[in-house]
């Protein structure tokens, strides 16, 4: 693999007005492996390596959970909103079936 | 000079017919797969019936195993599909509703299903009054031309869903 596991890009908008709902983008680097796939020089089946939770929390609040599958496509890439009413650090957490955790925070300054 | 322009003629004609076989050639080339395809067709008939039966997931079993016999109703979801998917494993959604999301009454969860893969269900978001916006981007892998469906459940226990056709195409033709 090239490109690094886990690598995560978050965006916000720059001006976040107080109590604006903003889009907030998020990626991250995972193959997302499905395991039916089949390794072609060897013929083995590739293991199913997938994130298969997502835990977003805006301080200490959790505000959303995703539970993925093997069919969320490869570097996942996600949208959702967030209401911006308190200054308060985001934190996203992947975790994969691994065991790996990946995590990210980004502090939101409403104006 | 006049041998030139006889040169030049010649070199027109030969110009002609490479540019005619290689045309023909194209043309064989293209209805070529058409051809060897009734092999790889019945190939792949023989496969998905087999995983149909290994996998046994029908959509509206999957759908009765995580809602039950509630019904959903086909309103207040919007589902935004490409119509055509040229890379199956790349197909951007956006799943938004207009049901509001205040403090006792919001989008509690959002739940993607693709009914032509083996394991349908792909996706659960849980939402909470704080996102302010019950709206999701994503990306999903398709297996092949199928539905997705999205089911929207409120923290009052309502159903509202969603479906959309969408065309997954290889190698970048709508065939």
């Amino acid at each position: 693999m090239a490109k690094k596991i886990g690598k995560i890009k978050i965006r916000v908008p720059r001006n976040i007005k107080k109590g604006q709902v903003i889009p907030v983008k998020a990626l991250i680097t995972h193959p997302m492996e499905t395991g039916f796939r089949k390794d072609k020089k060897t013929g083995k089946k590739i293991p199913a390596y997938y994130i298969n939770d997502v835990n977003v929390y805006y301080g200490d609040e959790l505000i959303t959970h995703m539970e993925w599958t093997i069919a969320v496509s490869a570097n996942p890439f996600m949208t959702f909103y967030l209401k911006a009413d308190k200054a308060a650090p985001l934190r996203i957490v992947w975790k994969d079936n691994k065991g790996g955790v990946y995590e990210k925070t980004l502090q939101i300054t409403p104006k | 000079m006049k041998k030139e322009t006889e040169r030049i003629r010649i070199s027109r004609r030969h110009f002609i017919k490479t540019t005619g076989i290689a045309c023909a050639a194209l043309v064989m080339g293209g209805s070529l797969p058409k051809l060897i395809k009734p092999a790889y067709g019945e190939k792949s008939k023989e496969n998905t019936s087999a995983a149909q039966q290994i996998e046994g997931e029908n959509i509206q079993e999957v759908l009765k195993r995580y809602f039950g016999d509630r019904k959903i109703s086909n309103s207040h979801v919007t589902l935004k599909t490409p119509i055509i998917a040229e890379n199956g494993a790349v197909v951007p959604i956006t799943v938004s509703s207009d049901l509001p999301m205040s403090q006792d009454n919001y989008v509690k969860s959002i739940y993607v299903f693709v009914e032509g893969n083996l394991k349908p269900y792909t996706a659960r978001i849980d939402l909470s009054p704080a996102n302010g916006k019950a709206e999701v981007k994503m990306r999903i892998k398709m297996r092949k031309t199928s539905n997705v469906r999205v089911v929207v459940e409120t923290n009052k226990g309502k159903l509202y869903g969603a479906i959309n056709p969408v065309k997954v195409t290889i190698g970048g033709c709508g065939g």
